[in-house]
């Protein structure tokens, strides 16, 4: 289909060798598998998105209550309920290769072995540009974050899922961890060619009148604009431990938030909360980064990339 | 009762749902699932809700003439109409007969589809069932009744019509001939629509329910508001259907009861 839009040449990034559009994406696991978004949006605007989390195998997720909203935020214990690698592949891809926008298929596993078939899987897909390697989900009791939190098992799953992979290879890092700078360089050791951060906090809360947890999986991931100013701590130490283009998440809902994290050293950003209460925030981000450059005169928004002004102290 | 006006014309099905927030308020950062109580005019719609938390605070704390941010219309419908076989594309047995079981705000939900049956001159009974009399005026009794469809009235405390739950009517009414055909349409708390679905399968009448979940989104990618469906096999990828839209109306029959989707049991 060709597309009529304009894009803003000062916002193109590029990470591992993708172009994108513009530095603004939908985040895994709110964005869907982007159609959903397509009659409320245009699709082609976006820099891109990361699918809801892909496993070798349909996956049902986990009994409700799955959400609970929190003060700023909210808290989901999903369990990773998704079509699977091949139906993605086979029914939801084709439909995808319409739009003019960058897909990532955010890949998940029990065990590196799940991981490593959901890549071959994914392999055969025509209009995936990347993988996004989910390895910090808290939601489930195996994979997920009990590999994201230690530095040799992310490391171990990190070699393999690069030699199974055919296209580059994004790990999304656990904010739920003492030093986020340890495993990134453990991870960008093993062959990493982007990071993404962070996914979502281990929270919990309760329902005083029954003393039962609200949330059916006990915890749950905390995300929404509360855990933004802790996002943008991690993204800055990461950028500072690693030498690779770095994908900024956590509670982003304005352009001003975005350019936060890409000051202190994102190439791109991914939005995800926001969505569920204004699904047209994507394209209110990337037109406030446009009126930002406008304002500040920066030709180029990989110039702002990791400008942040060091106090002297 | 929230009154909206839109910019254009709005069409909206008897079931159907609104995700609505004050515009431009931060907190609750959630928009709220609303069901459309009534389409006043093709741009004026009518939500009935309770004042249950801070979603609905913050909606109700709107003054007349603010901005409210809506994603409309949203989820399936009540499947009554006959023309287009709605009915029977959701399995649905067609009939002339329905009973209508309202539980407390679960009105909000049914209003439309009684007008609905009332324009088709579907025989259909109403069985509203309240807290007590108070509650049941806020639940907007007075547009059921006149409506001017046979209406029965339950309270837990008795204040209004006959003491008890509205399941007693519905029972009664199930166990006459003239009902055997009928199709029940329940929307109420949880506990209630258990109750009717298990009246009605034993009744071997039709039962069609509106489900409530918490709601992240409301258009299908948070998939945080799902029910458990009965499947025959494991469980698999099928087991959970998101309220928000593979509902919020569903086949009582295919509802797993035991997983309550607003509280940990």
């Amino acid at each position: 289909m060709q597309t009529q839009i304009s894009h803003d040449p000062r916002l193109a990034v590029e990470i591992a060798g993708i172009r994108f559009n513009n530095p603004v994406m939908g985040a895994s696991g709110t964005f869907g598998y982007g159609l959903e978004f397509a009659e409320l949006i245009d699709l082609n605007r976006l820099g891109g998105f990361s699918t809801k989390g892909l496993s070798a195998r349909p996956l049902s997720g986990n009994a409700p209550p799955r959400i609970v909203e929190t003060h700023g935020g909210m808290l989901n214990a999903i369990g990773l309920q998704n079509v699977g690698a091949r139906a993605f592949v086979d029914n939801k891809l084709p439909l995808l290769r319409r739009f003019d926008t960058v897909v990532i298929a955010n890949v998940f596993g029990y065990s590196d072995e799940d991981y490593v078939e959901a890549l071959r899987i994914l392999n055969d897909g025509e209009g995936i540009a990347a993988y996004e390697l989910n390895i910090s989900c808290p939601n489930v009791k195996e994979g997920g974050s009990v590999i994201g939190n230690s530095p040799v098992a992310a490391a171990r799953l990190t070699e393999k899922a690069k030699l199974a992979s055919s296209r580059p290879l994004i790990v999304k890092l656990s904010p739920n961890v003492t030093d986020v700078a340890l495993v990134a360089r453990a991870i960008a050791e093993a062959g990493a060619d982007s990071l993404s951060l962070i996914n979502t906090i281990v929270g919990t809360s309760i329902d005083i009148n029954t003393r039962r947890p609200r949330l059916s999986y006990g915890t749950g991931g905390l995300s929404g604009p509360a855990i933004r100013p802790i996002a943008v701590r991690m993204v800055q130490e990461v950028a500072s431990a690693v030498d690779l283009p770095l994908i900024g998440i956590g509670g982003i809902a304005s352009a001003s938030d975005a350019l936060e994290f890409i000051i202190a050293g994102a190439t791109a950003i991914q939005i995800g909360t926001a969505n569920y209460y204004d699904p047209t925030i994507t394209i209110k981000v990337i037109d406030g980064i446009s009126d930002y450059c406008d304002q500040h005169q920066v030709e180029n928004i990989t110039e702002l990339s990791g400008s942040l002004e060091r106090l002297r102290g | 009762m929230l009154v909206l006006s839109f910019e254009r014309h709005i069409e909206v099905r008897a079931g159907q749902f609104a995700m609505l927030r004050a515009a431009g308020s931060f907190e609750p950062l959630l928009r709220r699932a609303l069901a459309v109580y009534r389409q006043m005019d093709p741009s004026r719609l009518s939500f009935l809700y309770q004042v249950l938390g801070r979603g609905t605070e913050s909606l109700a704390r709107c003054a007349s003439g603010s901005k409210i941010e809506a994603l409309l219309p949203l989820g399936n419908s009540w499947p009554v109409d006959n023309s287009t076989s709605a009915a029977s594309r959701a399995g649905i047995a067609q009939t002339d007969r329905a009973i209508v079981v309202v539980g407390g705000i679960g009105s909000a939900s049914l209003l439309m589809l009684c007008e609905q049956l009332a324009r088709q001159q579907c025989e259909a009974h109403v069985l509203f069932g309240a807290r007590n009399v108070a509650t049941a005026g806020g639940c907007g009794l007075e547009d059921f009744r006149a409506l001017r469809l046979p209406l029965e009235i339950t309270t837990d405390d008795g204040s209004l019509g006959e003491q008890g739950f509205v399941t007693k009517p519905l029972e009664r009414l199930l166990s006459t001939p003239d009902f055997s055909q009928a199709v029940v349409y329940a929307c109420g708390p949880w506990v209630m629509m258990n109750r009717v679905a298990d009246i009605a399968a034993r009744s071997s009448v039709s039962c069609l329910v509106s489900l409530e979940a918490p709601m992240g989104c409301g258009f299908g990618v948070c998939v945080g508001c799902v029910v458990a469906v009965r499947t025959s096999g494991p469980a698999g990828y099928e087991s959970y259907k998101r309220v928000c839209i593979d509902g919020p109306i569903f086949s009582a029959e295919n509802i797993d009861w035991n997983v309550n989707p607003n509280s940990c049991s």
